[in-house]
């Protein structure tokens, strides 16, 4: 135990370099950067449109859309220039979206049953997200002001009547059912929510499984390399004890970044989605569908994550040992990369359980699957799934860990290798 | 005398090819017993199977008492090896490489303490070892793993080119620390290429090529015996017959 520990020791030390961390650290500080940007630009979007309204018309229909279109968060400044072209110049040196343009015999044309356009200039500035933002928000203003016209128009012309009836006789009563529980809600607002919520879990996992799988593998290669790990390997130190510390080490310095990682990436998610928090009504439905992670869940959501990262650790033990150099390791765990981005990918943009029984089975196969169904599952409350999953894991990471153990305790560990770069030059010389 | 080292018909191949075939020879303790021969000889591969890292094809190796394959753990308490152009941690300071190599060799504190100012001794890094190896030249990084090597005063030291690389200064101190070390009963195998550093090493010497041993001797038996004036000679004059047959076969 104590010279396990010595060379538990010893793989930190090896591992948790500043070479290792810095890229970590900048790449969360990167993230919380463009994040903050993000959540900055979303708020300055979120404040009333600065628009110019010439109003041509002056009857009291136009100033109802006036006062509307203020309601629904667009400053308007009102102006009297008739020549467009000198009203655009002026808006764009006062920074404004967009000219609104109501022409005279809007309100006429209108009561009597035609529809009067209004012209809409929108300023483009830039072409990102937040630039369209504007127009849409503006958009949405028009939505609610025409809405309310709407409303009115209609209740004018057909007395005593809900206009809503007019407009969506079918309307429905919505209800979310999830296992036993149900409740008065709209789907799409629930599932936006908690998809939301959970988005950030298959990148964190995928990088952190990536991340250990490359340093594990790093390291044994870089020992072989450096002759280091022949040194090792004749000390009186039982060849387990070197496996399982080069295991654990990795393991440690991989959650350690992984924490770094989500701090970094909690900020950005938490900037591209403005820091969106549910409302107290949708909280009360979420909760009373029960679609949150109690206690028991995060434990073995951390059980999953922790076996699938030990499978991945005793894979990449392995293909470290196939190494000749550190040069090689990237094209080792390629396949194991690919193997990780499988169920990733899929659990991202479909359901595992919609899938052919033969591809179905081929995810299950693989152990990685389990980590990323996981989450799903438990906001289910589908415990069994996970459970077994979480087993199953632990059978695939024994077996990989025998192997390990075995290829240490032979001297396949000093004899065996593949070298692309080699196998490289053979194909063109032959 | 006792023998510290026994190898009998040792045999080692991959596929058909035997990297080393029918070797036997046996090393005293206190002595310093060196294999010449060039490069792909044989001569690490021989190391390695005595130091555990390989598996003998045939044949048997014993390590004061304990056979190689049977006893591996207990073999690796009594020897300490050092691998041609090996390095150390980089990101581990000289002293503390040397701690943890204490450390991996016996469990007691007191024991430890011992190894390391010894290892500190020989290395002769003083307060370099303070240092991160990765800061190291190629020399202090050979004088660090030599003293990591003998610091747990092994049965066996060995060593595999221990001074393959360095400047003439460099490898003369780890000469001198070896020669030195041997006076106090350590003994040792090595292999060399460097037929100057054996003949001023070597109590006894091995000489292989295509991996069979060809002859052997102390250094002035087989000076005599082959009537040349140095080792380099004598080796020449001794895989004669296998370089000839070698070349028809070619």
């Amino acid at each position: 135990m104590k010279k396990f520990l010595i060379l538990l020791k010893k793989e930190i030390k090896e591992l948790l370099t500043l070479q290792t961390i810095l890229p970590l650290v900048i790449t969360a500080g990167l993230f919380m950067f463009i994040g903050n940007i993000v959540s900055k630009e979303a708020e300055k979007t979120n404040k009333p449109q600065d628009v110019v309204l010439i109003n041509q018309d002056n009857s009291t229909l136009s100033s109802f859309v006036v006062e509307n279109l203020t309601k629904a968060n667009v400053n308007v400044s009102l102006s009297t220039e008739n020549d467009i072209n000198k009203a655009i110049s002026d808006a764009r040196g006062s920074n404004k979206s967009a000219i609104l343009i109501i022409p005279s015999g809007f309100e006429q044309a209108i009561l009597s049953g035609n529809q009067k356009k209004i012209d809409v200039y929108t300023v483009i500035n830039n072409f990102s997200i937040s630039g369209s933002k504007n127009y849409t928000n503006l958009l949405a203003a028009f939505a609610v002001t025409n809405e309310t016209l709407s409303n009115s128009l209609i209740k004018q012309k057909i007395v005593d009547i809900n206009p809503n009836v007019i407009k969506n006789p079918l309307a429905q009563n919505e209800f979310i059912v999830v296992g036993d529980k149900k409740a008065n809600a709209s789907p799409n607002e629930i599932m936006g929510f908690v998809s939301q919520q959970t988005m950030f879990i298959p990148i964190i996992l995928f990088f952190v499984i990536v991340f250990a799988s490359q340093m594990i593998a790093t390291a044994v290669a870089n020992e072989k390399e450096n002759k280091t790990l022949e040194t090792l390997l004749t000390t009186p130190v039982s060849r387990k004890a070197i496996v399982a510390a080069k295991m654990m080490g990795a393991g440690v310095v991989a959650l350690l970044a992984s924490v770094i990682y989500i701090f970094g990436f909690k900020s950005y998610i938490g900037g591209i989605t403005g820091g969106q928090k549910a409302t107290e009504q949708t909280s009360q439905i979420i909760s009373s569908l029960g679609l949150s992670l109690n206690t028991n869940s995060y434990i073995l959501l951390g059980l999953s994550l922790f076996a699938g990262i030990l499978v991945a650790l005793a894979i990449s033990l392995i293909l470290g040992a196939f190494a000749e150099d550190v040069k090689g390791v990237a094209g080792l765990t390629t396949p194991l990369m690919i193997i990780v981005a499988i169920p990733y990918f899929l659990t991202m943009f479909t359901d595992i359980n919609s899938l052919s029984p033969a591809m179905r089975y081929l995810v299950y196969a693989i152990p990685f699957s389990h980590i990323f169904m996981a989450a799903p599952n438990l906001f289910l409350h589908n415990y069994a799934p996970v459970i077994w999953g979480i087993v199953y894991q632990l059978i695939v990471f024994g077996l990989f860990v025998w192997i390990a153990a075995w290829i240490f305790s032979t001297d396949k560990i000093i004899t065996m290798k593949l070298n692309f770069s080699k196998m490289r030059k053979f194909n063109k010389n032959r | 005398m006792e023998q510290i080292l026994t190898v009998k018909n040792l045999k080692k191949s991959y596929g058909n090819m035997f990297a080393v075939n029918g070797v036997s020879f046996s090393i005293d303790r206190g002595e310093i017993f060196a294999l010449i021969g060039p490069n792909g000889a044989g001569k690490s591969t021989i190391l390695k199977m005595v130091a555990t890292l390989l598996s003998p094809t045939d044949g048997k190796i014993d390590v004061g008492g304990f056979d190689v394959v049977k006893n591996s753990n207990s073999v690796r308490e009594i020897i300490s090896y050092l691998p041609e152009d090996s390095g150390a941690y980089k990101n581990l300071t000289g002293i503390e490489y040397l701690k943890i190599m204490a450390g991996l060799y016996n469990d007691d504190n007191k024991k430890q303490k011992e190894y390391i100012e010894k290892g500190k001794a020989i290395s002769g890094l003083n307060s370099r070892l303070s240092d991160k190896v990765g800061t190291y030249s190629k020399g202090m990084i050979r004088k660090l793993l030599l003293a990591r090597t003998v610091m747990i005063a092994p049965k066996l030291a060995i060593l595999d080119e221990p001074t393959s690389g360095l400047d003439v200064i460099n490898a003369m101190e780890i000469r001198r620390t070896i020669k030195d070390l041997t006076k106090q009963g350590m003994t040792v195998l090595l292999s060399s290429h460097n037929m100057l550093e054996i003949e001023f090493l070597s109590d006894r010497v091995a000489i292989i090529d295509n991996g069979k041993i060809h002859d052997s001797g102390t250094p002035s038996e087989l000076k005599k015996k082959y009537g040349k004036v140095n080792l380099e000679e004598v080796f020449v004059e001794a895989v004669k017959p296998s370089f000839a047959q070698n070349k028809e076969i070619k």
